[in-house]
């Protein structure tokens, strides 16, 4: 008799770390971390400045680079989950047995999972003890800052699972995923901040949260304006006046939440109903 | 009792193309089915519905009395399949995805350590049980497919052309193999385009042409009523005398001498008429150098079946 599905689960989560592991994805992003993370330890001392004193300043220049490792963990760990199966052929394998399709995909995501807190709880982790061996002490909220990573890193990856459930190559899913949150959202993020309308339901703006909350008090929206083209005596100058939208914590994370719950239904019912 | 494999029914269209057309097909328990047709046949359409590959357009199938098309996890609970050539996952040992299959299929993991190394042993890959699979040949990934659709010890068996992609050894190892796993009573269902491995192997023969079911026999039956073309080379010239007692023979339709040496006779039945024949011509004293059957009765039948120009 074929085990339980829950069984079956834990069995899928076991066998995909282990391809991780095999695999070089999984080295590179954990070397990335550790070389982005060093940057900010080597560089200071380097050119002879010192480090930012402020903890709160400081962790934010550590975790700059967040939005990028979270669509890293998303794109290499969740973009090719299932079109894999399908287009390398090893689903002639895996399918013909006693296992629910729905079962694969939990152990698949949950493996992904796995790997990409890892990989966002080890940049925090490097950034929190070195803020601490620095300046002596570790700024408010940030706890609060990584479950908001965390949020946005599940819901980016339950996205890269439903873009590897439609896509017919596990490269077009790597390039979609990636270039959506690197490059399609946010400019999406900078044409509201032009043309005043909050761009609230982009996740890439929603992910804000995890550094702003960081800012006490939490910042609200502010208009201004900048001058441009010659000096206003010349009589040609153009004001353009821009708003600075900040994302609200709530908001954003149901958007969030959205997004992951959403995504996840899409991608399993379209998984169940692919062929080979 | 239900049958192991039960399709009734059944079609699969892709688009406007009807690839299975109301197929329906029945095995009896420890039968080797060989089914057979030209590419494109639908072979691999079937196989494809039979192990959770496909979803069908209309119809049902049954494995083990249990719905495929509703119930795949019971349904394929004692089955075991090579679909086309299946890759393997690369950053894997044969060792690891043996264990991975193995386990999903609910076997302890000290069964599936045994039964790692008697499959492997069985299709020659023990040596390389711990290497990766990403440098394996295709011919040892297809071997690796048929270990871990043995793996269980499957009271189903369904292969889509077992012996695609080996080299002429490994086809006759994989069909040694096959004849092998026939002593126990284990149900076979295997799709081949190649017409002497189906006669050499199977006991039933399924004739799949367009998407429709043309013929299910058995080998034996169908060799009885076609015949067999037989190609029979002397030593010396055959006499006129001779030449009217092997005609005169049971069981020769009819004789006809092609060169000097060589005659070709028709002959009614399978092999053991074969077998008569070739006693009595002997008796008769002609020295036989050679008696080589030339086509399959299968053959016939395929070829009659099926229009020409289609491969
Ligand atoms: N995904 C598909 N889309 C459209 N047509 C298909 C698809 N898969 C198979 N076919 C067509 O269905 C027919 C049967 O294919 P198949 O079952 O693979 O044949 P066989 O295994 O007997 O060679 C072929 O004509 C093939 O071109
Ligand atoms: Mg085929």
């Amino acid at each position: 008799m074929a085990p339980s599905s829950a069984r079956q689960i834990g069995t899928v989560v076991k066998y995909e770390l282990l391809k991780y592991l095999r695999g070089r994805r999984l080295l590179a992003i954990v070397l990335l971390t550790i070389i982005i993370s060093s940057i900010f330890l080597i560089v200071p001392p380097a050119i002879g400045t010192q480090y930012e004193k402020d903890p709160k300043e400081f962790i934010g220049q550590m975790l700059g680079f967040l939005g990028i490792l979270s669509i890293l963990s998303a794109t290499f760990f969740g973009a090719d989950a299932i079109v894999s199966e399908f287009e390398s052929k090893t689903g002639f394998l895996l399918f013909p047995n006693p296992i629910r399709k729905e079962v694969i995909f939990g152990g698949k995501f949950i493996a992904s999972a796995l790997v990409s807190v890892g990989t966002i709880a080890l940049y925090y982790a490097i950034a929190i003890t070195s803020v601490r061996v620095i300046d002596g002490s570790i700024p408010a909220n940030t706890g609060l800052s990584f479950a908001y990573a965390l949020a946005y890193l599940f819901a980016i990856l339950a996205i890269s699972y439903l873009f590897s459930a439609i896509m017919s190559s596990s490269v077009y899913s790597l390039i979609l995923t990636f270039f959506s949150f690197f490059l399609i959202l946010p400019i999406v993020d900078a044409v509201g901040s032009i043309a005043k309308f909050k761009p609230w339901f982009s996740i890439t703006f929603a992910a804000g949260i995890a550094t702003y909350i960081f800012d006490i008090p939490y910042p609200t929206d502010k208009a201004f304006t900048t001058t441009t083209g010659p000096q206003a005596a010349s009589g040609a100058s153009q004001t353009l006046s821009l708003t600075q939208y900040y994302p609200e914590v709530q908001l954003s994370l149901y958007v969030m939440g959205a997004y992951f719950i959403v995504a996840l239904i899409l991608s399993v019912l379209l998984m169940r109903r692919r062929q080979m | 009792m239900t049958d192991p494999i039960v399709i009734e029914r059944l079609s699969k269209e892709y688009g406007q193309y009807v690839a299975l057309n109301d197929l329906s097909l029945r095995i009896e328990k420890g039968v080797c089915v060989g089914y057979l047709g030209p590419n494109g046949a639908g072979k691999t359409t079937t196989i494809k519905i039979l192990t959770n590959l496909l979803r069908a357009t209309s119809g049902r199938a049954y494995l083990n009395g249990e719905d495929v098309i509703n119930h795949p996890k019971s349904a394929l609970d004692h089955v075991g399949a090579v679909v086309e050539t299946p890759e393997f996952y690369p950053q894997l040992t044969p060792r690891e995805c043996l264990s991975y299959i193995g386990t999903i299929r609910g076997m302890k993991s000290s069964a599936v350590a045994e039964r790692t190394h008697a499959v492997l042993e069985q299709v020659k890959l023990l040596e390389v049980v711990d290497n990766r699979t990403r440098t394996f040949s295709k011919g040892m990934k297809q071997r690796l497919a048929i270990a871990q659709a043995l793996l269980h010890e499957p009271a189903v068996l369904i292969l889509d052309e077992p012996t695609s992609g080996l080299d002429p050894r490994g086809m006759v190892e994989v069909r040694d193999m096959i004849k092998e796993l026939k002593k126990t009573d284990i149900t076979i269902l295997m799709s081949s385009h190649l017409l002497n491995e189906v006669q050499e192997v199977c006991d039933k023969v399924a004739i799949i042409d367009r998407g429709t079911l043309l013929t299910y026999d058995s080998v034996q039956h169908l060799s009885a009523t076609k015949g067999t073309t037989v190609v029979i080379n002397t030593l010396n010239p055959i006499t006129a005398a001779e030449f009217r007692a092997v005609k005169a023979l049971r069981g020769v339709r009819a004789l006809k001498r092609i060169e000097t040496l060589t005659l070709v006779a028709q002959l009614d039945g399978g092999t053991k008429e074969q077998f008569t024949v070739l006693r009595g011509i002997l008796a008769t004293g002609v020295k036989v150098t050679s008696f080589i059957p030339r086509r399959g009765a299968i053959e016939d039948v395929y070829l009659s079946l099926i229009p020409e120009g289609e491969f």
